[in-house]
């Protein structure tokens, strides 16, 4: 037994010391009276010899309060954001997404003129001290026009990535169950309803619906879940398959526990990257179906209806189709940006600074 | 709570894996299950755990305490894990989920089955964490930053830390080195013992039985060809298969105490 203390450093010693605490604790009788109050334990209806004696550990070595939870939510997004901040692209897709934000909420209250004030005097300008973007074809102001526009696409892009996960996330809880019926009908139905364009759904949208933003959220989500869902599911399957989601049912989590708890967070990668290239790509879908007029509906500022209206002329007043075309191209490789690097920050096997800073 | 089997037998798409297996753990008793790579044990334990894959077809009966495992619904399994039964399993560097630190993977089975406020579970945890000889040090730990042997540990307390009346130990120490195999047995028998629990144990190796069991039975190809005292069947192995496993015992304890 004297080997024993050669292996994994000082635990063998350690497992003989802790005996006599667990060990050598009066029985039955006198844990009856220390017994912790254990609300649910208490329920069982079975003698807790076993968990009286957690009580000399809560003795001898009162638990450091908020030691082992000290990285909660709010620390881990700081130093994600701060290891995001650190490498040069990944600034440049948190300064550009927050300068969306900020312009989306500013537009809220105050654009530097009103969106339905036009000048007929002076339609097509170029940039000027009073229109810092020049007039579009009614004389309306481009840049006031944009920064309406950015909470409308903000909008946009939140409901796509949220139908999109949640679609996705459905589907991939379909092609992962065990039950190999499902799993199988679900994989072919993936497989052929991806090769359906996302236009030409949101063409058929479009029928009942009419031109709306719904068109574009749902078209997108449906689309986008559908390739999330495909590319998200070898991952997926590997983690339903693993031992430690067979160690977690064992331990008695149900199949919703074991998605939200266990396959979920080990395939987050995956989808943080796939969740931001949607969220690209549907600021690019919007514009598209705004163009072809399905999209969000005339009136409604967009950056892609500010695209519609002034791209017929674009051989001669180029400067009104650059900024919404510059804005929509900076925003999405932003976010596409921001995905890879999120993945990277948020990972904490490529980012040793959420592991903690114990190790071995 | 006792283990009943009856008649088991388990087959998937036609082939016959466990045949006709009867077995029986008394209260606080700690039994054994031996046999060789592929002769069905794992899938003995799965059975009694309810946890076959969909395709597999089992007959017999499988009682742990009062409740028919084979043929109960997901509900009634799922509330018997983890909270009346539980589980250490071979591989403890894949079966701890590789996102969770060290203590909110012991917190599960208490968060899947006790309405526990987050203090008193983290207090349980950590009692629980001392207990298998881990420091406070260890709580924030990920799995992959843990040795094999402190990997079992967490595994041994997760799977101890609601205080299940039954463990089932499926090669809980086959992935890990002679020494530390040696460490994780008693820890894990001295814990069962505590607990008053008892232990389905199962491997393929006499020599880690022997410490752990009283008395065991030993499978060979899906059938169950002996069974007896551990240490009756150590010294006069009633069968070639028992006979075959303990020789393979004693030639590697043999070889480990030459060097």
């Amino acid at each position: 037994m004297a080997n024993d203390d050669i292996v994994n450093g000082g635990i063998a010693d350690d497992d003989r010391t802790s005996r006599p605490r667990t060990q050598g604790l009066p029985s039955d009788g006198d844990s009856a009276a220390s017994r912790p109050r254990w609300r649910g334990l208490s329920r069982s209806g079975w003698g807790w010899s076993h968990a009286a004696q957690s009580e000399p550990a809560s003795d001898n070595a009162p638990i450091p309060s908020g030691h082992p939870r000290s990285l909660r939510p709010l620390r881990r997004i700081a130093i994600i954001l701060r290891s995001m901040w650190r490498h040069g692209e990944g600034r440049f897709a948190l300064i550009v997404l927050a300068c969306w934000l900020i312009v989306a909420l500013v537009s809220l209250v105050w654009t530097p003129y009103p969106l339905l004030v036009t000048d007929g005097y002076h339609v097509w300008n170029g940039p000027s001290a009073q229109h810092w973007l020049g007039t579009d074809g009614t004389g309306a102001d481009v840049l006031s026009w944009l920064m309406a526009g950015s909470r409308t696409n903000l909008l946009i892009v939140i409901a796509v990535v949220a139908v999109t996960a949640a679609f996705g996330l459905l589907l991939v809880a379909a092609m992962v169950s065990r039950r190999s019926a499902l799993a199988s009908v679900s994989v072919v139905a993936v497989d052929a309803l991806i090769s359906v364009p996302t236009v030409l759904i949101a063409l058929i949208l479009a029928v009942p619906l009419g031109a709306s933003i719904m068109v574009v959220v749902l078209a997108c989500g449906f689309g986008y879940g559908l390739n999330l869902a495909r590319v998200a599911r070898p991952q997926a399957m590997l983690a339903a398959r693993s031992a430690y989601v067979e160690s977690a049912r064992a331990n008695g989590a149900g199949g919703w526990r074991v998605l939200v708890g266990h396959i979920v967070p080990n395939i987050m990668p995956v989808l943080l990257v796939q969740l931001s290239l949607s969220a690209g790509t549907a600021v690019l879908a919007e514009s598209g179906l705004t163009y072809l007029g399905i999209g969000v509906p005339s009136g409604v500022p967009s950056w892609g209806h500010s695209l519609a209206t002034s791209v017929k002329f674009i051989n001669v007043f180029p400067l009104t189709v650059l900024w919404p075309g510059l804005l929509v191209t900076v925003v999405v490789v932003a976010l596409n940006i921001f995905g890879d690097v999120l993945r990277d920050a948020a990972d904490p096997l490529t980012n040793p600074e959420l592991r903690g800073d114990h190790g071995r | 709570m006792g283990v009943d089997m009856q008649g088991l037998s388990v087959s998937i798409g036609g082939t016959a894996i466990v045949h006709d297996v009867d077995l029986h753990i008394d209260d606080g008793e700690r039994v054994g299950l031996v046999g060789a790579s592929g002769s069905g044990k794992s899938m003995i334990a799965k059975a009694a755990l309810g946890l076959l894959p969909l395709d597999a077809r089992a007959q017999g009966a499988v009682r742990l305490g009062d409740t028919q495992v084979i043929g109960a619904d997901e509900r009634t399994l799922a509330d018997l894990r983890g909270r009346y039964v539980g589980a250490v399993f071979q591989n403890p560097g894949s079966s701890l989920n590789p996102v969770l630190r060290v203590i909110d993977q012991i917190e599960l089975p208490l968060r899947l089955h006790y309405d526990l406020s987050a203090g008193e579970r983290r207090e349980r945890a950590m009692a629980m964490l001392h207990k298998v000889g881990l420091d406070d040090a260890l709580a924030r730990a990920w799995p992959h930053q843990l040795s094999g042997g402190q990997q079992q540990r967490v595994g041994i307390a997760t799977a101890l830390v609601t205080s299940p009346r039954c463990i089932i130990a499926d090669e809980p120490t086959t992935a890990l080195d002679s020494i530390t195999q040696r460490q994780i047995v008693d820890l894990l028998v001295s814990l069962v013992d505590d607990a008053g629990a008892a232990m389905l144990f199962i491997t393929h190796d006499f020599a880690v039985l022997s410490r752990a069991t009283t008395r065991c039975y030993v499978l060979d190809c899906g059938t169950m060809v002996d069974s007896g005292r551990t240490a009756d069947l150590l010294r006069h192995p009633g069968t070639p298969q028992t006979a075959a496993l303990v020789e393979a015992a004693r030639e590697l304890t043999l070889r480990k105490e030459e060097r």
